[in-house]
């Protein structure tokens, strides 16, 4: 593959260079070469729309207190499945416990930021900005990361989604579609001509729907050119057909198809927001959550290797069940981490406890681990990305080291 | 090349207040003034025509517990049922000469979402729409939000038929409460959720309405309120202070004051302004639209007055223009095709595709009011597509006689230029572009696809049709 061998190149160029000053290697070079390295990682970000409850998706079973709170909701400790003793996963997820002891998938409770707030909408637009409280961010924390990275290929950066989403938001060029599948103009025998005129008219503007049409021609000859997106899942993988296994098997293609994608958003809409009967949801969605990270898993192979995956959502939900066998919106939530430079098989974070001092206004689970820092991290390891001045007034920790 | 003024106008305000021109409207709107044609629109007279296209959705007008009734003989009936609701809310947007109701009742509905895929709700959300929106799309706020607070669809959508006091039973407390409406409520039905409530304010809204239930949601399906499960203790609200003892009434008199707020009347005057004028709207507009909303007790038809008649909403007539959502483009594109829609099912794999599936919205926010946030080049393929599908007579349920059209309007069907000059006056007030015209005078003669179709495909997919 061309792009393997430019890599390879450039590596080798900016190894002499650090031996001919010396073996005191500028940081200019050290960090052009940990660009170079990054060079063919991707970045995939799940979204869970309507704030997934983490406690039920990493049961804490060790703390007494949890089945005082979730009463009715709780997952009994003979239903977990115990991850170290103390956390467990939700029965429905079972089948991410073996890429969980294969070290390849990692889980991160009490991850959040209060700013946040417990609104779904300001939630999710505060968490793709990465500026919570501040509304007037005009840019998505996933674009900002996109455009340090070399390069403007229509398909480095691509979501799966209905909608550019908020993390996208700003000048850098996205592919969004909902299918990559006949991505083509229907002009059955005039074709040629459809495309020819249709092209002439928005070439000639230069603003957002010229632009957007542009990037829909040349997104479309990407594709078209590229029969190998169209490749079904390898390795016996089969993906749930949801919205989750959708986006994923397409992720999955277009890293497979080599085109230079760098940076995946796959939304998932779907019935996250549990007020009531969270049981029932949960089994579902749950279900189609871990049969499609574990049909990437297997459909990427060896490709894991250049991937890390975080499914996020807005918010977690309240640490106590509600009137109606549901959880109203709370605050921290958890992050599921899969990929093969994730150091799995470790639940990561430090747990605040579900005592009542220790909740966050005496509701929620409390917030341990700036979401930020996550996000820093992905992007410091998949991108190549200097994360400190990602987020507009914030300069992200060390981060919790998911990440190699 | 100078600009005629009134067709730009008229072009304007049928795409702002209405699914945009039929062939001849805007020689129609123009002839009668186009106030004449803003107050039929604010009157919104019956319009037999329509009634007439409706009759055979005979399902239209079923009470929740009919359908259900049908349901649990067959439950295969659902199925017909929402196929007849698409396909009447298609009907409306295209035929239907009340054409600014139409809006109205999809922004209404939008505002007070519910998702028609969530259990109940499918029994529930054309009466939800019949009965909770549609009459008081441009009546008066208060009744709208009472009528949608009560209604069993947003009862079951937002969870409050579960939502009960909480009580402590020998030490122990049992909690009862859901938060959901009551938080939605403030967020995204009246004051917005910069208003500045708190946490507690959301738990004292909820406590309102506790017992505001559904009698049985798998027979009858009613609004029912049961005074056992109600909160009697005091409440404090975002400034409205409830005393002990109160009953249904709380639930009201919350309704009463959130209505009244004038953080409401700026909230929904601004969004009102986001529909109509642009994205962001001029503040101007929106302390107009607040102050229509404030002075007349949230009249809607007075707020619609207010923005209609701003320097604001007829600056927009020679700007760059708002982008369509996926239902504008698409309801736009079969009135300019003239097209008539016998059943919607085609339309709405259309529409799913576009990212609006109708009636599934699945967050309690509603779809975004932004153009801008629709224009992306997937959703661009489809839109693109449609048109040149439509103009191809290869949706299925529709039949679009794009020659017989342009033969009417005076056009010669077989000249790409004569084409294309006949859609740029009739649908866009001679606003095509000079690229798009001559692009689309470029139709080859000849081929298996009239040069009508591919013209009037390509002004159909074109960047001026994808804004209003």
């Amino acid at each position: 593959m061309a792009w393997d061998i430019s890599r390879r190149v450039f590596l080798r160029g900016a190894g002499l260079a650090a031996v001919g000053v010396g073996f005191h290697p500028s940081s200019l070079l050290v960090r052009a070469a940990q660009a170079a390295e990054a060079g063919s990682r991707v970045l995939v970000q799940v979204f869970l729309r309507g704030g997934c409850d983490g406690l039920n998706l990493c049961v804490p079973f060790g703390d007494t207190e949890y089945y005082d709170l979730r009463g009715g909701i709780a997952i009994g400790r003979s239903e977990v499945v115990s991850l170290d003793g103390h956390f467990g996963l939700h029965p429905a997820l079972a089948p991410l416990k073996a890429l969980y002891d294969d070290g390849r998938l990692a889980l991160l409770p009490a991850v959040g930021n209060y700013a946040l707030s417990r609104s779904h909408f300001d939630a999710q637009d505060f968490m793709e900005s990465g500026t919570p409280g501040d509304k007037s961010t005009g840019t998505g924390w996933l674009e900002r990361s996109i455009a340090k990275v070399p390069g403007n290929a229509v398909t480095e950066a691509v979501a799966f989604s209905a909608q550019l989403p908020r993390s996208f938001l700003g000048p850098e060029p996205v592919l969004v579609a909902q299918s990559l599948s006949s991505f083509d103009l229907r002009a059955r025998n005039w074709r040629a001509e459809a495309e020819t005129l249709l092209r002439a008219m928005y070439d000639a503007r230069d603003d957002a729907l010229g632009h957007v049409g542009q990037e829909t021609f040349a997104a479309m000859a990407v594709l078209l050119r590229t029969p190998a997106i169209m490749a079904p899942p390898a390795g016996g993988a089969v993906y749930p057909n949801a919205a989750i296994g959708n986006g994923l098997r397409q992720a999955a293609q277009i890293i497979k198809a080599g085109i230079g994608t760098r940076a995946i958003f796959v939304n998932v809409p779907g019935a996250f927001d549990t007020h009531a009967n969270q049981l029932a949801a949960h089994t579902l969605e749950f279900t189609r959550l871990a049969e499609a990270l574990v049909a990437f898993a297997r459909d990427l192979g060896g490709q894991m290797d250049d991937v890390a995956l975080m499914v996020t959502t807005e918010f977690g939900r309240v640490a106590f069940v509600n009137g109606s066998a549901g959880t109203d919106h709370g605050s921290a939530h958890c992050m599921i981490l899969m990929g093969g430079r994730v150091r799995g098989g470790r639940v990561y974070g430090s747990w605040p406890g579900l005592g009542r001092s220790q909740l966050y206004q005496e509701r929620d689970l409390a917030v341990t681990t700036d979401f930020r820092d996550v996000f820093a991290e992905l992007a410091r390891a998949q991108l190549g990305v200097d994360g400190s001045s990602l987020f507009p007034g914030y300069t992200p920790g060390p981060g919790p080291g998911i990440v190699a | 090349m100078p600009i005629e003024l009134g067709p730009r106008a008229a072009v304007h305000l049928l795409n702002r207040i209405g699914y945009g021109p039929r062939p001849g409207d805007v020689e129609r709107i123009l002839g009668m003034g186009l106030d004449r044609y803003i107050q039929g629109q604010l009157d919104a007279p019956a319009d037999p025509e329509l009634d007439a296209r409706l009759r055979g959705l005979n399902t239209l007008d079923y009470p929740i517990s009919q359908v259900l009734t049908l349901y649990n003989a067959d439950q295969r009936s659902i199925a017909v049922i929402l196929d007849q609701l698409y396909t009447a809310k298609l009907t409306r947007c295209v035929h239907g000469q009340n054409q600014l109701q139409e809006v109205l009742v999809d922004f209404w509905f939008n505002h007070f979402n519910v998702y028609i895929q969530d259990g109940f709700a499918r029994f529930s959300t054309a009466a939800y729409e019949r009965e909770a929106i549609r009459p008081h799309a441009l009546g008066r706020f208060r009744d709208l939000l009472g009528a949608t607070a009560a209604h069993p669809a947003m009862l079951y959508f937002l969870d409050n038929y579960l939502s009960r006091a909480t009580v402590t039973t020998g030490g122990r407390v049992v909690r009862g409460l859901n938060e959901n409406y009551g938080r939605e409520l403030m967020e995204l039905h009246t004051i917005g959720v910069d208003a500045g409530y708190t946490q507690e304010h959301v738990i004292d809204a909820a406590r309102c309405f506790t017992g505001w239930g559904i009698d049985n949601l798998s027979t009858s399906g009613r609004f029912v309120y049961r005074p056992q499960a109600h909160d009697t203790g005091a409440k404090s609200v975002f400034g409205l202070d409830l005393p002990a003892g109160g009953g249904k009434d709380d639930g009201d008199k919350l309704l009463d004051y959130l209505a009244a707020h004038p953080k409401t009347a700026t909230f929904i005057a601004t969004k009102l302004a986001q529909r109509f004028v642009s994205d962001d709207p001029p503040p101007r507009v929106v302390d107009s639209a607040a102050r229509a909303f404030a002075s007349t007790g949230g009249d809607i038809r007075e707020v619609m007055r207010a923005i209609l008649g701003s320097a604001e909403f007829w600056a927009e007539a020679f700007g760059s223009g708002k982008a369509k959502t996926p239902l504008e483009l698409v309801a736009s594109a079969l009135r300019a095709a003239d097209a008539e829609v016998s059943t919607g099912r085609a339309v709405v794999a259309y529409l799913q595709n576009m990212g609006m599936p109708l009636y599934s919205c699945v967050p309690p926010t509603g779809y975004s009011n932004r153009g801008a946030d629709w224009i992306n080049p997937s959703s661009q393929l489809y839109r693109m597509n449609f048109g040149l599908d439509l103009a191809a007579g290869a949706i299925a349920g529709v039949s679009a006689d794009v020659r017989g059209v342009v033969r009417r309007m005076g056009g010669d069907s077989e000249d790409p230029r004569s084409v294309a000059g006949t859609i740029s006056a009739v649908i866009f007030g001679k606003g095509l572009s000079p690229s798009t015209l001559e692009a689309a005078s470029r139709v080859a003669p000849g081929g298996p696809v009239s040069v009508a179709a591919r013209v009037a495909g390509l002004c159909l997919a074109s960047p001026e049709m994808q804004a209003r």
